[in-house]
């Protein structure tokens, strides 16, 4: 199960530090306890928690099953406690007991479609859970009835929210969707949030639940949103292959993918690099120079067309006009070639860690300021860490 | 419960009905057939004066995607025209000299071009401008094109 990262041959650049094969389906959301010792990945309808030591192949912990349909998100808080979401439209909050095992607790969301997303407010005391039943359920825990409460924000979301991201300061929570928005929400919670941390803030001044704060209008499917919180910037992947960068001034930077795939999801490595990845399987670096985001590099990226070895003679493949065309459905015509002239099954090598779209980036160490080491998850069952 | 998805959950909530003109682009203007008229004329001028490079380079700037449909075929016509006048040998090189909106653009009309009657006429030609785009850009534009909620 456990490969050695050596074994890829497109770790040329030795960015990639471990790869787990963990599932054989899916994994569409994973998360790591604060001290990296703990790794939960979604799996069908269930939640598997891992226990992460280095490099190695990490250790079954424990099994979540409550969900009756698939989970589509799980985010762990800095306490320690899970939270996963499903299309059986409900989320439960998973509290660790000393015994290794942990205790579920049903949160009804009340909405009618399926919840997306979720993510943890960064004191750990409320999250927020994106659906398709275009609304956003913000919820906390109520002491007086024993039960977590779930809010709604429901205007102007006119479609499946995809992603969201809270803001350091556990107010501002920002969310994209497949209508082509990206959009800032208050999530200001009464009782539970100071009204001291919003002072000063260039966002505005008065920040009531629910209120919209700003939103930008791109157009295509929103797939993942980051925010810096330091530099008070929000950054969006989408569904054409798009980077963009706002700020609370409504400026707008965009870039877009070198090789036209979409993008799901993105990290930001420091105030001036965002990785982002997607659907071409590796992560790829953007940098921000004298004010403008450009493409930096790609990462764990295979040169195409390996050793004449074992893609056979050159002038036996292609005219003319492919040779012109070298990265576009080359590649297949090749292979199907390949398997009738010799018989071979695939001539494909593995290009990279990630054979199937990467759907989600976390950081997984920091030194300084800049994340050093980032992890990801994907629709092959994978979780790789990678070196930035 | 075999077919839940196919339950419409809608049918029991008649205010959370979301219409497919809620999720158009917010446009602020419409364009009028007569405000795009002196674009089209431009268009064919230049066509007919053997400039297609430019006429191209025009045809793909701004083109009217708030325009009602009666409009935006009047301009897919003359856009058709232009590109059907082009010789094969020449289409490599108007291509690379659009810009990456221009070539998102481009493809956006082939594609209208092929699924109309009008443009099936001339499908050869639009496969050669296919054929050209996609080998100078890849498959970028043609992600744009699918994810892209403007049409022309």
């Amino acid at each position: 199960m456990s490969y050695a990262a050596a074994k890829f041959p497109s770790n040329a650049d030795k960015s990639v530090l471990s790869v787990f094969k963990l599932i054989k389906g899916p994994i569409y959301s994973h998360c790591y306890n604060a001290d990296r010792s703990l790794l939960a990945i979604t799996s069908d309808n269930k939640c598997l928690v891992f226990q992460l030591s280095g490099t190695k192949q990490p250790r079954m912990f424990a099994t979540l099953e409550n969900h009756d349909k698939v989970v589509t998100a799980v985010d762990m808080s800095i306490h320690g406690r899970i939270v996963t979401c499903s299309q059986d439209r409900n989320a439960y909050v998973w509290e660790p007991l000393s015994d290794g095992t942990y205790k579920p607790t049903l949160v009804l969301l009340r909405i009618n479609r399926a919840a997306t997303c979720v993510k943890w407010a960064p004191n750990g005391y409320k999250f927020a859970v994106g659906s398709s039943a275009r609304i956003i359920a913000v919820c906390y825990y109520e002491h007086d009835n024993n039960w977590w409460v779930s809010k709604h924000i429901k205007k102007p979301i006119k479609s499946t929210v995809n992603c969201l991201e809270w803001h350091s300061n556990g107010v501002l929570l920002a969310c994209g969707g497949t209508d082509g928005f990206v959009r800032v929400f208050s999530g200001f919670v009464k009782g539970l949030d100071s009204k001291d941390i919003m002072a000063n803030s260039p966002w505005g001044t008065k920040f009531p639940f629910g209120s919209l704060i700003r939103e930008y209008y791109h157009g295509d499917y929103i797939h993942a949103v980051e925010w810096r919180s330091n530099l008070e910037k929000l950054a969006f992947v989408t569904h054409n292959g798009t980077l963009g960068i706002v700020d609370h001034q409504d400026h707008l930077q965009e870039v877009n993918s070198p090789d036209g795939l979409p993008f799901r999801a993105l990290v930001w490595i420091n105030d001036h690099e965002i990785l982002c990845a997607g659907y071409s399987c590796h992560p790829v670096l953007f940098a921000e120079s004298s004010q403008q985001w450009k493409f930096a590099k790609n990462l764990d990226k295979a040169a195409r067309s390996s050793s004449p070895a074992t893609t056979g003679q050159p002038g036996a493949t292609g005219d003319a006009e492919e040779e012109e065309n070298p990265t576009f459905g080359i590649s297949a015509l090749r292979k199907f070639k390949e398997l009738d002239l010799k018989g071979k099954v695939s001539t494909e090598q593995q290009e990279s860690a990630h054979d199937n779209a990467i759907v989600q980036l976390l950081p997984f160490a920091e030194s300084n300021g800049q994340v050093v080491q980032v992890s990801s998850c994907g629709l092959d069952g994978k979780v790789v860490l990678y070196n930035v | 419960m075999t077919d839940w998805r196919r339950i419409d959950i809608d049918a029991f909530d008649p205010e959370s009905r979301l219409k497919t003109e809620d999720l158009l682009p917010p446009y602020t203007t419409q364009v009028t057939l007569a405000e795009l008229q002196p674009k089209i004329t431009q268009l064919r001028n230049l066509s007919t004066s053997g400039d297609i490079s430019a006429a191209v380079q025009l045809a793909m700037q701004d083109p009217p995607y708030s325009a009602d449909g009666a409009t935006k075929a009047a301009y897919f016509q003359a856009v058709l025209d232009t590109l059907s006048q082009v010789r094969q040998a020449d289409i490599a090189n108007i291509v690379k000299q659009l810009s990456l909106d221009q070539e998102a653009v481009l493809v956006k009309y082939l594609y209208k071009g092929m699924s109309v009657p009008e443009g099936q006429r001339q499908g050869g030609i639009l496969l050669a401008w296919f054929e050209k785009l996609t080998q100078a850009s890849g498959i970028a534009p043609i992600t744009h094109y699918l994810s892209d909620r403007r049409t022309v």
